[in-house]
Parts: C-alpha cells; sequence; structure tokens
C-alpha cells in the first residue's frame, strides 16, 4: 500500500495530483517532437505529427509527412503533405484532422489520413495570411480562430456549419500578442488576448480590456496562458515567473505562485489526464492512515483473503458506525478510478465482501461499474488505444465511444462491447454493422459478389439496418452493379426505387415499385420512364406489367386523353376505344356531324371487338341524333341528348302524335312501353279525350288499372271511374277501391270469394257509410265458414 | 373522448386519440394564425376525427373550401391545404398560390396529404413552379376513420371502382397501411383469413411492410385474435337486396353520410293541421347516428317488420325468372329511378349466375331506349365488375352455395331473430355468412364452395414473440376484425353484430371496410355519365 500513493503529489492543502504513465509509446520518432506541430485530440483520441519544414530557415526541398497515431503510438496513416505551409493542426469533436494552412485554407482530414473536404477562413485571411491559429471546442462542435498577419481575429464556432465571423480590432494593436486563447461563455467564443501588460477580451461586438483580481504586481508582460478543457479555468505566466490561476471569467482567483522561471515555457497546458487530481473516493482509501470506510473495508476484505480473524474486527468497526453502505459505494467509485485490473479487482472484490454483510443494497451500482470498467479496459488496451478515464466515458457516452470504435474500423469490438451491453439492436449491432458494410463497399479490389454476399450474410435481415444507405455509398464509389445487389437486400421499397432510379435503372425500379403496391411509387418511376424511353420502348414496358399499365391509364384518363387511347389501340382493346369514342362524342364535339363521326369510330370499334350489341345500340343512337336535329330544325325546342322515350313522351306532348308513332316504329320500342308512355304523356296533358281514344285503339297490353291509378294521380275521379269497369277481374276490387266504390268492390270480392280481397275491403271500411257495407262482408264471411 | 367508441370489446378511442394527436402535432408545426383550405371531399371524415373547437384551439382561424383563383382574403399566417394526393387538386393549389403571392403580405404555405405524400403529386407543384412555396409538406395517414364502438371505414368512395374495374391498388395499399396502424395500436395480429384477389394483395402487402418495419418490434398484447380479408366480389348480391334493418333502411332512403343523415324537412312539421304555416322547417335536418344515441344502439340493428314483411314477398319471388322479368319489364316502362332499376337487373343476374343473353339484351335495350344512350357506359361498367353478365353454358353454381351456406331460411323470426337472416327477412349475407362458418367450423367445411366463388382463399400466420402469446381464458370470445375490401352495408354490420351478441357465438367481431354504403350508392358509384 505504501507504494500506492508514490506518484501523487500534493497540491495546496486539500488536493492531490497524481501521475502515471498510460502507454510506453512504440512509435519511431525520425524528428524531434519539438520540430513538429502535434495535435492530440481530446478523451484519448489520436495524436497527428507534421514535421514543421516551414519554420526553418532553410526553404524545405523535401515535402513533410504527416503522421497519425493512435494514442498508444501505433500507426495509423502516414502520408506526404503535399499542398502548402501549415500553421497549426487540432482534432475535431468528431476526430477529424483540421490542418490550418497559412493561407487561410483549412484541409480536413480522416482518420486514417483520407481526405476529407477543405474550406476556407475567408478573403480576409487569405490577404493577410495566417499567423497563429487555435482549434477549439465547444458544445456545438470544434471552431477554429485564426490570428491573421493584420493582427485581427477571425473565427468560426463550429466547423460543421461554417460561419465566420471577424471579431473587432484591438485598439492600438501594432503586433502580435504576447498570448492568446480561445474562451468560451455563455455558448459564444470569446477571444482573450494579452499585449504587453494588458488583457483584453473580445466578443463578437467590442474588446474590453479586462484585469485578472489579485494579479501581483509588477508585470510588465503575459508570456503564456492556458484555459481548461471546460473553460472554467484559466491560467496566465507572466514574464516575473509568476502564476495566476483563477477561474475563466476573472472574477475570482484560486490560486498563484511563483516559480521564479523567467524564460517562456514551449507550452503550457491545462491538464485533466496523466496528470490528474486524484478524485475523492480514492483520496479517502487510499491516504495513509485512512480510517474512512471504504479504506477498512478494503482491509478487512484482503484479511478475509488471508483467513485472519482481523477481518471481523474491521467490518464490526465499519458496522459500528454504520457506513457499511457508504464503504460498498466508496471502493465502487474509486474502482472506477483506477487504470490498473488489479487494483479495480481488489476494490471490486471489496465492494463485494462489504454487499454480502447489507440487506438491500441495490445492485445496479456494482454491476454497471464492473460492466463499465471491462469496456474501458478493452478500449485502453495498448491495440485499441483509447485511453478513457472513467468520467471521460461517462461524459462521452457509450454511443460516442463505438461511433469512435467504428472510425477506427474496430468493427468487431464495438459489436462485443454491444453484444455485451445488451444495447438494442437498432442503437447497436445494426448500427455497427451498418457502418461496417459501408466500408466493406469501399474495398474495390474485392469483387461485386464477394462483397454483397459478405455484407448480407453478416447483416441478413438484422433490424434496423439499411440496406439502401449501404447501396447508395457504393453507388458513390463508382459500384453500381454492387448496388444493385445490395438493393435487392432492401424491404423498403420507398428506399429502394428512388436509389435505382437515379442509378438509371428505371426498368428495375418499376418492377421493385410494383412489388412494394405503392402506387404512388409506381407513378413517379413511370414519368421517370415516360422520359426517359422513346414512346414505343415505354409502352412496350408498360405492356409487360399490367399493374402499371393499369395505373398509367388512369393517370392518362385524367391528364391525357390521347395516349389513353394510343394505349387501347396497341392492346387491340376495340371494347375499351369504342367505350373511349362514345365518351369523345360528348367531350369534345358540339357539331352534330362530329359526334356522328366520333360515335361511328365507337361503332366499327365496337364491331372490331365482335360486341354487336353496342355496335348496334350506337348505330341507333346516331340516327336518334340526326333526327333530334331535324326535329329541332323542324318543330323547335329542345330535342338532343333526350333519351329516345323521353323524345317521344316530348313529342307527344307537343301534339305530334303522328311524328312519335313514327318514331316508335322506326326503334321498335315495345307495346308495353309504348302504352305506359302515351298513358303517362296524355294523363300530364290532362287531354282526356285522347286518353281515352287512345284507350280504345285496341286492347291495352297493361291492363287498365294503370288507367285508373294515373287519373286519380291527377284526381280526376270522373275520368278514373270510366276505366275501373274495364279493368279484368283479377284487379278489379283494387281498380274501384281506388275510385272509392267500397260498396261495389265489396260485392266483387264477395262474389270471387277471395278472403284477401275481403280484408282488404274490409280496411277500406271506414265511418259510419261504409257500415252497411262491411256488415255485408261479414256475413260474407260467415256464410263462407258455414260452407 | 368520443363515448360511443368505447363501449366494443376494442377501445377505438386509442386509435381516434392517436389520429388526433397527429393532427395537434402537424397543426402546432405551423406556429401563428391559420386558414385551413379543405379539400371538400375530406370534411365529412375529418368531422369524425376533430371538431372546429380543436382547431381553433390551435389558432385555425379561418376555413376555405378549395377552389380556383385566389383565395378568399384572411389575416392569418398560415395558410394549410388538406387535401387528397391528387394531381388535378395540386392545380387548384397552384392556381391559389401563385395569385396570392402577387398581392400583399406573404404568407407561410403548408400541404397535409391525405393520407399519404405523392411523389407524384410533389412533382406535379414542381412543374407548376410552386413546390418551394411549401413549408410543411406532409401526410396525415387517416386510413381508418372510427365510426362507432366496432365500425372503421376508410370512405373512400372510388375503392371498389378502382380496385375492381380499373386495377388501381392504390386504396388496397392504404387499406393495408390502416391494418398496420391498427397494429401498431393495437398488437400484431396473430391469423390473417382471406378470400379474394384483392384480399389476397392486401396480406400480400402487410407481410411486406412488417419486414419494412421489422426493428420497431411491437411489444403490444395482441386484442384482435383474427383478421379476415373479404373481397366485395366474393359477395357481389348482399348489397344489391334492400336493406331491412332500421338503419339500413335509413340509410337505403335518405343516405347516411359520415355517420350523419339529412331528414327532409317535412317531417319534423307539426302534426295537427291549425299549427301548421307558422314554424315550418325549411333546412333539411342533420342527425348524427352511432350508439351514444341509447335508443338508437338498441335498434339500428333490428328488423323493420312492417316495410319487411311487404318487401321480403318481393325478395322472395326472385326465384321465380319469369315474373321478376315482367317487374322490371315494368320498372323501366313506368320509368322508375335508374338506379333501382340496375339494381333489379344484377340482382337477377348474380343470382342465376348471368342472364339469358337474350334476356340481358332485351333489358339493356330497354335501358338505353328509356334512360337515354350513353348508358351504354354504365352497362359496360357493370359487366366489367361482374355484376351483369350473359350465362355462359357452364352450370349456375348458385343453388350449391346458397344450399351449402344456408343463405334463404324459411323460418325466419323478425323480432327475436335466430340467425342472421332476419335482417334480409330470410337472406343470410352470404360474406357474413363465410365470416361465420369462418369461426365454427372453419372454412375446411365448405372447400367446396369457397372454390366456386371468385379469388383465392388462404390463411397466413404472423409469428408472435413467445411473452406476447395469448392465453384465453374459458368462454372468453375471441375477437375478429373483419375488413370488407370494396364495401359494406349496414345490414352486414347489424348481421355481424348480431352474431358478436350471441351468448355461445364464440366470436366479436370488429368492422373495417373501404367504404359504408348500400346498393344505391355501389351502383351510383359504378355509373358513369359523359354529360
Amino acid at each position: 500500500m505504501d507504494c500506492y500513493t508514490a506518484n501523487w503529489n500534493p497540491l495546496g492543502d486539500s488536493a492531490f495530483y497524481r501521475k502515471y504513465e498510460l502507454y510506453s509509446m512504440d512509435w519511431d520518432l525520425k524528428e524531434e517532437l519539438r520540430d513538429c506541430l502535434v495535435a492530440a485530440a481530446p478523451y484519448g483520441g489520436p495524436i497527428a505529427l507534421l514535421r514543421n519544414p516551414w519554420r526553418k530557415e532553410k526553404a524545405a526541398s523535401v515535402r513533410p509527412v504527416l503522421d497519425i497515431y493512435s494514442a498508444s503510438g501505433m500507426p495509423l496513416a502516414s502520408l506526404l503533405w503535399k499542398s502548402g505551409p501549415v500553421v497549426s493542426l487540432g482534432w475535431s469533436a468528431e476526430e477529424e484532422l483540421l490542418c490550418v494552412q497559412e493561407d487561410g485554407a483549412v484541409l480536413v482530414y480522416g482518420l486514417h489520413g483520407d481526405f476529407r473536404r477543405h474550406f476556407s477562413m475567408g478573403n480576409e485571411v487569405l490577404q493577410n495570411r495566417v499567423l497563429d491559429a487555435r482549434i477549439f471546442h465547444t458544445e456545438f462542435g470544434s471552431g477554429v480562430a485564426i490570428l491573421t498577419g493584420a493582427h485581427r481575429f477571425t473565427l468560426s464556432a463550429n466547423v460543421g456549419d461554417l460561419k465566420l465571423r471577424r471579431m473587432p480590432e484591438v485598439p492600438g494593436l501594432q503586433s502580435a500578442p504576447s498570448c492568446w486563447t480561445v474562451l468560451c461563455q455563455d455558448r459564444v467564443a470569446h477571444i482573450l488576448l494579452a499585449v504587453g501588460p494588458d488583457l483584453y477580451l473580445l466578443d463578437h461586438a467590442a474588446c474590453s480590456a479586462v484585469t485578472p483580481p489579485g494579479l501581483a504586481p509588477g508585470v510588465s508582460s503575459f508570456l503564456q496562458m492556458a484555459v481548461s478543457f471546460t473553460y472554467r479555468h484559466l491560467a496566465l505566466f507572466t514574464d516575473t515567473g509568476y502564476i495566476w490561476m483563477g477561474t475563466a471569467s476573472l472574477k475570482e482567483k484560486l490560486c498563484e505562485f511563483n516559480c521564479n522561471i523567467r524564460a517562456p515555457p514551449k507550452q503550457m497546458v491545462c491538464t485533466h489526464e496523466f496528470l490528474h487530481e486524484v478524485p475523492a473516493a480514492s483520496e479517502e482509501i487510499f491516504k495513509i492512515a485512512s480510517m474512512a470506510p471504504g479504506a477498512l473495508l478494503l482491509e478487512a476484505q484482503k484479511e478475509y483473503e488471508k483467513e485472519s480473524q482481523k477481518a471481523d474486527e474491521y467490518l464490526r468497526e465499519i458496522q459500528e458506525l454504520g457506513q457499511l453502505t457508504q464503504a460498498v459505494q466508496q471502493c465502487i467509485e474509486a474502482a472506477g478510478h483506477e487504470h490498473q485490473p488489479d487494483m479495480q479487482k481488489s476494490l471490486l472484490r471489496a465492494a463485494s465482501f462489504g454487499k454480502c454483510f447489507l440487506d438491500r443494497f441495490p445492485p445496479d451500482s456494482f454491476v454497471h461499474m464492473c460492466q463499465d470498467l471491462r469496456v474501458l479496459n478493452a478500449v485502453r488496451d495498448y491495440h485499441i488505444g483509447i485511453p478513457l478515464t472513467y468520467s471521460q466515458y461517462k461524459q462521452l457516452t457509450i454511443q460516442v465511444l463505438l461511433d469512435r470504435l467504428v472510425l477506427r474500423r474496430l468493427y468487431p469490438l464495438a459489436i462485443q462491447i454491444c453484444e455485451y451491453l445488451r444495447l438494442p439492436e437498432v442503437q447497436g449491432v445494426s448500427r455497427i454493422l451498418a457502418h461496417w458494410a459501408c466500408y466493406k463497399v469501399q474495398q474495390k479490389d474485392v469483387s461485386d459478389e464477394d462483397v454483397a454476399r459478405a455484407i448480407n450474410q453478416k447483416l441478413g435481415d438484422t433490424p434496423g439496418v439499411s440496406y439502401s444507405d449501404i447501396a447508395a455509398r457504393a453507388y458513390g464509389c463508382g459500384r453500381t452493379e454492387l448496388a444493385i445487389k445490395l438493393l435487392e437486400y432492401e424491404p423498403r421499397s420507398g428506399e429502394q426505387v428512388p436509389l435505382l432510379l437515379k442509378m438509371k435503372r428505371s426498368k428495375l425500379a418499376l418492377s421493385k415499385a410494383i412489388e412494394s403496391g405503392d402506387t404512388d411509387l409506381v407513378f413517379t418511376v413511370l414519368l421517370h420512364l415516360k422520359n426517359e424511353l422513346n414512346r414505343g420502348d415505354f409502352f412496350m414496358t408498360l405492356r409487360n406489367q399490367p399493374m402499371a399499365l393499369s395505373l398509367y391509364r388512369q393517370f392518362c384518363k385524367h391528364q391525357e386523353l390521347e395516349t389513353l387511347k394510343d394505349l387501347y389501340n396497341q392492346d387491340d382493346n376495340h371494347q375499351e376505344l369504342g367505350s373511349f369514342h362514345i365518351r369523345a362524342s360528348y367531350a369534345a364535339e358540339e357539331r352534330i356531324e362530329g359526334r356522328v363521326a366520333a360515335l361511328q369510330t365507337a361503332a366499327d370499334a365496337f364491331y372490331k371487338a365482335k360486341n354487336e350489341f353496342a355496335a348496334k345500340a350506337t348505330e341507333d343512337q346516331m340516327r336518334l341524333l340526326r333526327l333530334q336535329r331535324r326535329l329541332e330544325d323542324e318543330l323547335g325546342g329542345q330535342f338532343l341528348d333526350l333519351s329516345l322515350h323521353d323524345t317521344v313522351t316530348t313529342l307527344i306532348l307537343g301534339g305530334h302524335n303522328k311524328r312519335a308513332e313514327q318514331l316508335a316504329r322506326d326503334f321498335r320500342i315495345p307495346d308495353k312501353r309504348l302504352w305506359w308512355l302515351k298513358l303517362t304523356a296524355l294523363a300530364d296533358l290532362e287531354d282526356w279525350e285522347e286518353l281515352e281514344k287512345f284507350s280504345k285503339s285496341k286492347k291495352s297490353p297493361i291492363g287498365y288499372l294503370p288507367f285508373v291509378e294515373i287519373c286519380m294521380k291527377q284526381h280526376n275521379k270522373y275520368e278514373a271511374k270510366k276505366y275501373a269497369s274495364r279493368v279484368g277481374p283479377e284487379q278489379k276490387v283494387k281498380a274501384l277501391l281506388l275510385v272509392g266504390d267500397v260498396a261495389q268492390a265489396a260485392d266483387v270480392a264477395i262474389e270471387h270469394r277471395n278472403e284477401a280481397e275481403l280484408s282488404l275491403v274490409l280496411s277500406h271500411c271506414t265511418g259510419a257509410t261504409d257500415g252497411a257495407t262491411a256488415d255485408k262482408i261479414q256475413r260474407a264471411r260467415a256464410q263462407a265458414q258455414k260452407k | 373522448m368520443a363515448a360511443h367508441l368505447s363501449y366494443g370489446r376494442v377501445n377505438l378511442n386509442v386509435l381516434r386519440e392517436a389520429v388526433r394527436r397527429e393532427l395537434r402535432e402537424f397543426l402546432d408545426k405551423c406556429a401563428g394564425s391559420k386558414a385551413i383550405v379543405w379539400d371538400e371531399y375530406l370534411t365529412g371524415p375529418f368531422g369524425l376525427i376533430a371538431q372546429y373547437s380543436l382547431l381553433k384551439e390551435h389558432e385555425v382561424e379561418k376555413m376555405f373550401t378549395l377552389k380556383g383563383n385566389r383565395l378568399p382574403a384572411a389575416d392569418v399566417k398560415n395558410i394549410i391545404f388538406f387535401v387528397r394526393p391528387r394531381l388535378e387538386l395540386m392545380d387548384i393549389i397552384a392556381e391559389n398560390v401563385l395569385s396570392e403571392d402577387r398581392r400583399g403580405p406573404t404568407r407561410d404555405f403548408h400541404i397535409l396529404f391525405v393520407p399519404r405524400r405523392s411523389l407524384l403529386c410533389e412533382q406535379r407543384l414542381k412543374d407548376l413552379g410552386v413546390l418551394g412555396s411549401f413549408i410543411h409538406r406532409e401526410e396525415y395517414s387517416l386510413d381508418l376513420i372510427p365510426f362507432d364502438g366496432d365500425l372503421l371505414s376508410m370512405e373512400s368512395e372510388g375503392a371498389f371502382k378502382e380496385c375492381y374495374l380499373e386495377g388501381d391498388q392504390t386504396s388496397l395499399y392504404h387499406a393495408a397501411k390502416g391494418l398496420m396502424t391498427l397494429q401498431a395500436l393495437y398488437g400484431t395480429i396473430p391469423q390473417i383469413f382471406g378470400k379474394g384477389e384483392c384480399a389476397r394483395q392486401v396480406a400480400n402487402m402487410m407481410i411486406r411492410m412488417k419486414r419494412e418495419f421489422t426493428g420497431s418490434q411491437n411489444s403490444i398484447f395482441p386484442v384482435f385474435d383474427n383478421l379476415l380479408l373479404l373481397d366485395r366480389n366474393v359477395d357481389l348480391l348482399t348489397p344489391l337486396a334492400t336493406q331491412l334493418t332500421y338503419e339500413g333502411l335509413i340509410d337505403e332512403i335518405y343516405g347516411i353520410q359520415n355517420s350523419y343523415v339529412k331528414l327532409p324537412p317535412e317531417k319534423f312539421a307539426p302534426k295537427k293541421q291549425g299549427d301548421g304555416g307558422k314554424d315550418l322547417p325549411t333546412e333539411a335536418k342533420k342527425l348524427q347516428l352511432n350508439s351514444a344515441e341509447e335508443l338508437y344502439a338498441e335498434i339500428r340493428d333490428k328488423n323493420f317488420n312492417a316495410v319487411g314483411s311487404v318487401l321480403s314477398k318481393k325478395a322472395k319471388i326472385i326465384s321465380a325468372a319469369f315474373e321478376v322479368n315482367n317487374y322490371i319489364e315494368d320498372c323501366i316502362a313506368q320509368k322508375h329511378s335508374l338506379i333501382k332499376v340496375l339494381r333489379l337487373v344484377c340482382l337477377q343476374s348474380v343470382c342465376n349466375s348471368g342472364l339469358k343473353q337474350k334476356v340481358l339484351d332485351y333489358y339493356k335495350r330497354e335501358i338505353l331506349q328509356t334512360y337515354g344512350y350513353e348508358h351504354i357506359l354504365t352497362l359496360h361498367n357493370l359487366e366489367k365488375a361482374g355484376l351483369l353478365k350473359p350465362q355462359t353454358g357452364g352450370r349456375n353454381n348458385y343453388p350449391t352455395i346458397r344450399k351449402t351456406l344456408r343463405l334463404w331460411m324459411d323460418d325466419v323470426n323478425e323480432q327475436n331473430p335466430t340467425d342472421i337472416s332476419y335482417v334480409y327477412s330470410g337472406y343470410a349475407p352470404l360474406s357474413v355468412r363465410l365470416a361465420q362458418l369462418l369461426s365454427r367450423p372453419g372454412w375446411r367445411s365448405i372447400e367446396e364452395v369457397l372454390r366456386i366463388l371468385p379469388g383465392p382463399h388462404f390463411e397466413e400466420r404472423q409469428p408472435l414473440p413467445t411473452g406476447l402469446q395469448k392465453k384465453r381464458q374459458p368462454g372468453e370470445n375471441r375477437v375478429t376484425l373483419i375488413f370488407f375490401l370494396g364495401g359494406v352495408t349496414f345490414a352486414e354490420i347489424a348481421a355481424l353484430r348480431f352474431l358478436s351478441q350471441l351468448e355461445d357465438g364464440g366470436t366479436e367481431y370488429v368492422i373495417a371496410t373501404t367504404k359504408l354504403m348500400n346498393g344505391t350508392s355501389w351502383i351510383e358509384a359504378l355509373m358513369e355519365k359523359p354529360f
């Protein structure tokens, strides 16, 4: 135990710092670090090195090399720098390397040295060159701040959403500031700079002078400044060898000391890691002669392993103080802050031991710590080289850690972690497999078949995997065939079809759209095809896809009638062609000749369709149309588009009986219907004389009851009675009742000896007037029953 | 909350609340005051989801009907078009937007497509140069609208014609989508049965969509045990007959639209002559019909006896072909309404597996001469739908179907029914009989008839995770969702409700359809009027 605190250094009265080596870097550096531009990404990220030839006097004859290493020094990439002089390097939050060139261009590289994109920091920067640059991190992303040769600052707070901001001028600034840094407060980036003994704070609107509280007198210049990662703390180093530390808001001093070194340090950084404050839990447990419950518990467990009774004594001690829960918690927490698995284990063992003596200790914290530590130990392995601390890991979240593993192409480890932590597939395994697949399609040395098969074997029907995204990536790499193969596995047609269209595989897109049943998708492809193919090919394609053909017909019906006709023609669908021309005869033509011509075309089509009936009917219609035209000319009035029936009626109503009869004969209107027609028309005219003449013209094919009914409808009882007598025996009773002759109806019913008729008459016997009739019926009934 | 939706075994308020939430979320996306421009067809169905008060709460200040030219003036920040995805509507919208831009302060435009956003329509808007004017273009998946505690409808008028005549499956796709929404709310339905081409397609789409949605595993305990998909063309006869239930008759006579009936004002005139003339109502009275009204809930599915006895006689003469011919002939001669005539002719054709060519031609000629030659298009449509056809050499299968499925019952008790045939006073709707036989004893017993009826019959299983499998309590009824593709009548609904209420029935039904209809509205949708 005594050696455990060996690397602890006191800082002030209340805190300790400790330092340990994470990795012994096994990189093989050709240049000295101080000749290089160096950028180490936070949170155990990668390290970039660029030998800086531009700083030296002699011009660069040899192109410099950009090397990227993992945090453990494993080489990730190495490339010749072919672009312009670089002033500064830095890593974005997405672990992209930002290289700020002297001309203000920023080149962005991936972890593996793959060029991503570039952007410029603006014209002003280009003209005045970059004097100095900083990459900084905010909650929105990563930013770049530039100090130009004109001593002006330009910054972009988020390189992902580039918005350049030129900061206001610092009054009287003639030369470069002695030091400067970016501060982020209240979501806004500021610049703190030192000019001689003065400090200035620049925000987007103004430049204001600031003074740190409690600053020792005699400072004539600030040589260095550093801000902590969280932007909460600031350190200033002066030419007097004095260091001031306080809050970044410059409102509070935390401490000061004099290190008696006047020369400016090459670098001063507020570190977070390697050298860090000993966390409270660890301090409690490991502080020499600590009596904290955690410390006691750790001892107890060790004694227990030695099978010593001291274990019991320690345990009692804790229990008597009622601090066992606290002890377990301390051990769990301290384990999290340990880097060495052995130490983690012994702390966790102690926690587990203590838990045995507790009734209800919720298991979550212990279980989660074990899981987290396993994950952390796995990524800290020097092969992986992501030396995260427990608190960094918690801040970063597992999702981001997985992203970083994916970025390093460490797919198997990422999947193992997902499975180990039982993350839901959509967030975990599926996502990683999808990334893997996107990487896989870029391997140009592997054949399309093999890639597609490999991807499908791994991914299968894994929920949440978007094959179309992978296919889009493949298409982006120029591998259309592979993309098509991959799309075969995509179950969502809505994703599949647009990509196929983009790749100009419209026919395949069409069959996929049809499979989906989504008609809108089919329409979309069809309109695409229509523009892409010549008419003949387009029609042929439709012919092979009946569902698409029907849909296209629907479209044409509303949008392109002429095309509809062509489609029917192509299919020799004469029946529909006939109907088409019938419609056309109503829609397009005003003149009778045009309408008749359209109908003639329709009739011809119906003949071709072997629909004799429709053809004949259409010819009849043509005949009728011409006739109606003539009637309008000769008689005036409106005849066109009346039905044959209504034409005859109109003629009768107009008193043109002869013409009406002629028409009925010409069109062979059946007798029965003609009688109904005349009857109705004459009654409407109230031409009772003509009606009577008509009724006597021959024996009525519809009987005489309709005559009675229609007269009654016109409230003409007198006429109705004339016909009632002529009604045949079967309907006589009904007719007599209609004209109100209840007595006679009763007589007929009695004569018929028909029970139903008798009841009917009886139901019409109302009031006193029909009393006698009612009696008569009752008597007849009684008599019938006697028999 | 709409109380009438939560009476049944399945609380359809859950669905209503879900679609209301979706609507509110959309409205809130368009911050500030709003005017809604309505595709008029949508107002009815929307009324069942959200009253004006809900819209008002979300700052909807004005409502207009979509029509050409300029929009009426409105001092609002947002103009939202609520439309079906139809090209002709896009043209009108573009006209509105273009004439709006030229004057006054600019406003934010949005489109809400119901029920589906359409690439085709967006392309049209793009071609017309207005696509960029819309800030939000979204879809509102209002596929199945809850009408009552056991009733859902898509209210898609054209569905039957599109599916069976024009080969346009759009409404089937919406039906499948609607079923996916239902499953998201009420759990995966473990068994799917179906009969007919369209049923087969909907089932295929559902299975496909399920594959698309894998990953977002549904962990809801299934409420429905079965889904039965039925093509309307499996039973063309039933809607042609006159419905004899109370609700069915109201629909036959006055027409029920989106659960509302408009009654003529004279029905509300004071009875005594002396009071007349003073307060005669002049406007049609609009009444809502659903089970929220207790009395209505009780009587809606009962047989309307008085009328029943008269009409049932008419139904029975159908068998005597000769009399029917005369009756139809007389109807034409007296120029009864064309729809009535068409219903009768189709009824006769369907019952006899077609008409003799001579008879068919005679009817057609009579109809064309009496009602006009333009109806040749309508007749053609009816032939395409299979409602009208000549007898072919083959056997008349209808008697076999009728006997096996016991469609015509002689001893029908209309007051205290014992069989579903009471809804047509002696005729049992084939569609409902199929559902009944499926639940007991199963379709295997009627394989022969199923083969005669058009389209395939099938069964699909949707596997459930073990944790969600149901253990049925003894005596607990199954819940079957029955989906009529192409429309359903109130009489059929009444028959299914009768089955649900049977004590030893074993199955309760929730009914879904593309459209609530009757013979009149059905035939009307198939008619074509070229001028």
